[in-house]
């Protein structure tokens, strides 16, 4: 398989360049192009971002394994980040995890089989006042009910 | 330049400098993982911790750059405290597997604990798993149970072997040291990484298992791969033999010399002794009966040698010489006297060219792999090929009645059907070397001469500087350095060489050789030396930051 950058993504990394004082430092926001056109960072590409940014291909993989926000993998249309740490934990995120496990019939980095969802149970995302909550693709839903997560799946399922 | 006290002690240091670098220059101990004084600085590891006076929180003392009045205490109760702290989160999932490490002996993890930690396991948790025995080179095998992340590995390949196979991936306690996917680890200088990884994450394969350190003897030499003279240590087992597997040399290790290889050797090179316990090893004097090569004896041989060359003497025949560039400047001087002296030798060609050009860089290799070509040369040995093209030849056409070589396999160099004629040609062929080749096997005497590891003398690197080779082991079987073999026939024909140890010959060459004059054993040192043009002689640096940590006192 080979990975190449659309022109898009090409000039909106040429832009991000200019910002940075080295082509190094734009490692982050590059490796974000990256997966923002391809869904996820494979491995082909690691080469190729690591000519683009002038540092040897290890570095940038060094970078995106340190980072759990790089997706390695192909992931379903809608990725449910749901959060498990105390606060979300204490109201409830280990019934929002199971209503998920049982309804799409997946677990924690498991993708349903028409790649429609896939879940992963995250740490902390800051959003504690609206415990329990989660993240979809990227935006965030906090105060999680039953019927939320039943109206997310329905919605996203179609 | 600020002026700073350690530990009590006043010292000036050069601006820009580390805490770490002002205390290894005083001789001041500190505790070290990532640093090395070889590498980038990183303050990774954070084992080097000290107390700075007026500083609210302890220091690394790697990466804290020196400041007029600064006062560091490196053995303070909180100095020492913080240290034991990180040594405890060190090894939270390190797997202690000492008595199958390799590095058992020579472990900094070992050491450090001895002297900061000494505190009892507050693991209950079970320990984090990881690979084991992984092979990630032609000669290396990780254990990333006992890798400490220091990245003193990832930066060696990042910066002196610039070939960036390793990198750090995950991270917490899952953060694991591996070579990039497809990689492995085998550049030419692939091994330093073992050498400079402070535990036993890596290991070298040939040493797995070989012997435990605290067996082995050091000896300084210096490498014979090639003529840039890498400083090393022989490290040899004569505790417990037994378990040699009939290999005396147990490994080579580098020794830092600024001025020649720094703190590195290359692969090549480390693994240039095996020809000391090879298969073709020469321990016996042979010569040849009704055709065959068979074992004999020096107080056969010598004499039979020595009535070969006083009869091609009486009858005005021609007596050639062809020395090697891997005999020390003490053979070759000896050589020399005696066959310009006793045989009226006046061609003395050394080099022998091999027919495909070797490997080389611009960092330690060289394609000269001979140790000293450049002492052959101030020798007033002709350091041509062509020259010795030119004695084959003439042995070629009949013209030498007996011919004595050194070491040389010619067929490495010349072409089969020429070297046969060539050996052919003469009477009488001599053969000194110490492993046996194509060359040997048409000799009609063999003298079995020593390796660099089993003499002493010096050889001049590619750049002029003289250096020590000394004895690390005894002599195989019959085995005897050159210039004693010269020597023994000095002593019977012409005019005796007065000469009872390699030293007697290195005085001798100093009062006779512009390039090696001043010299004497004790000045070349461990640094070596160099004859400069001004007629000065400049040492080499060989006093190496500290890198072990037994010197120090805790
Ligand atoms: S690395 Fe050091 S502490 Fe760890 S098992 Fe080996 S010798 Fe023991
Ligand atoms: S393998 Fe050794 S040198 Fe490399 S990071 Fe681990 S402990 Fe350091
Ligand atoms: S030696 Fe100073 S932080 Fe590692």
């Amino acid at each position: 398989m080979s990975f190449e950058l659309t022109k898009e993504s090409k000039l909106v990394i040429d832009e991000l360049l200019t910002r940075y004082p080295n082509k190094r430092a734009a490692a982050l926001p590059v490796l974000h192009v990256v997966q923002k056109q391809h869904g996820y960072i494979p491995a082909e590409a690691e080469p190729l971002v690591a000519e683009i940014l002038e540092v040897p291909p290890v570095k940038i993989r060094e970078v995106l394994m340190f980072y759990t926000l790089f997706l390695q993998k192909e992931i379903g249309k809608n990725h449910l980040q749901v959060c498990r740490s105390v606060s979300c934990w204490l109201r409830g995120a280990d019934r929002i995890i199971k209503q998920i496990n049982e309804k799409l019939g997946i677990h924690d980095g498991e993708t349903t089989s028409d790649k429609q969802f896939t879940l992963t149970e995250v740490e902390c995302l800051g959003d504690c006042e609206h415990a329990p909550m989660m993240q979809l693709n990227d935006d965030y839903i906090g105060d999680l009910t039953a019927e939320k997560v039943d109206e997310i799946i329905g919605k996203k399922g179609q | 330049m600020p002026t700073i006290t350690i530990d009590g002690k006043e010292l000036t240091v050069e601006k820009g400098k580390t805490i770490i670098q002002a205390a290894d220059e005083a001789g001041i101990d500190i505790p070290r993982y990532c640093y090395h004084p070889g590498l980038s600085i990183v303050g990774q590891c954070r084992i080097c911790l000290v107390e700075v006076e007026k500083m609210p929180k302890l220091q690394v003392a790697c990466y804290t750059p020196v400041m007029d009045g600064m006062v560091v205490h490196t053995q303070s109760e909180r100095a020492r405290k913080g240290r034991k702290d990180v040594l405890e989160f060190l090894l939270v999932n390190h797997p202690i597997d000492c008595p199958v490490c390799d590095q058992a002996g020579e472990c900094f993890l070992q050491d450090y604990y001895m002297k900061f930690g000494l505190y009892d396991s507050k693991m209950l948790e079970d320990k984090n798993k990881k690979s084991k025995a992984v092979p990630i080179g032609k000669h290396i095998v990780l254990d990333s149970e006992r890798c400490i992340l220091c990245t003193r590995c990832i930066r060696f390949c990042d910066e002196v072997s610039k070939t960036n196979e390793l990198g750090i991936f995950h991270r917490g306690d899952h953060a694991e040291l591996l070579p990039y996917p497809g990689k492995t680890v085998d550049n030419p200088y692939s091994v330093n990484v073992v050498d400079i990884c402070p535990v036993g994450a890596l290991t070298e394969k040939d040493f797995r298992f070989r012997t435990r350190v605290w067996y082995l003897d050091e000896t300084n030499s210096v490498c014979t791969g090639c003529s840039t003279g890498c400083n090393i240590e022989v490290h040899t087992n004569k505790k417990r033999e037994y378990k040699n597997e009939g290999r005396r040399v147990t490994r080579l290790k580098p020794r830092f010399n600024k001025d020649v290889n720094e703190y590195w050797i290359c692969d090549e090179g480390r693994y240039s002794f095996t020809y000391v316990d090879a298969a073709d090893r020469l321990g016996v004097v042979m010569k040849r009966v009704k055709g065959e090569l068979q074992e004999s004896t020096w107080a056969e041989v010598m004499p039979e040698v020595l009535t070969a060359l006083q009869s091609a003497k009486e009858n005005n025949k021609r007596i050639a010489v062809l020395g090697s560039p891997k005999m020390t400047n003490e053979d070759l001087f000896a050589l020399k006297k005696f066959a310009s002296q006793t045989l009226g030798v006046s061609q003395m060609p050394v080099t022998v060219l091999p027919k495909e050009k070797p490997f080389s860089d611009d960092f330690l290799i060289r394609e000269d792999k001979n140790p000293n070509t450049k002492g052959a040369g101030y020798l007033g040995y002709d350091t041509d090929h062509k020259a010795t093209r030119k004695l084959l030849d003439d042995c070629a056409s009949g013209g030498v009645e007996l011919l004595i070589i050194f070491h040389h396999d010619l067929e490495a160099g010349f072409e089969t059907e020429l070297v046969k004629s060539a050996l052919s040609g003469a009477k009488t062929v001599v053969f000194v070397g110490s492993n046996a080749n194509t060359t040997s096997a048409r000799a009609t005497y063999i003298l079995p001469s020593c390796t660099y590891v089993e003499k002493e003398g010096t050889f001049t690197n590619f750049a002029g500087r003289v250096q020590k080779i000394n004895r690390a082991i005894e002599p195989l079987g019959d085995s005897l350095p050159e210039w004693t073999i010269i020597r023994n026939l000095s002593r019977k024909i012409g005019k005796a060489l007065a000469y009872f140890e390699a030293e007697d010959v290195f005085k001798d060459l100093t009062k006779n050789t512009a390039a090696f004059s001043g010299m004497s054993y004790s000045a070349i040192g461990d640094g070596g030396l160099v004859a400069e043009e001004n007629g000065k002689l400049k040492q080499g640096d060989a006093k190496a930051a500290a890198q072990k940590t037994e010197t120090a006192t805790a």
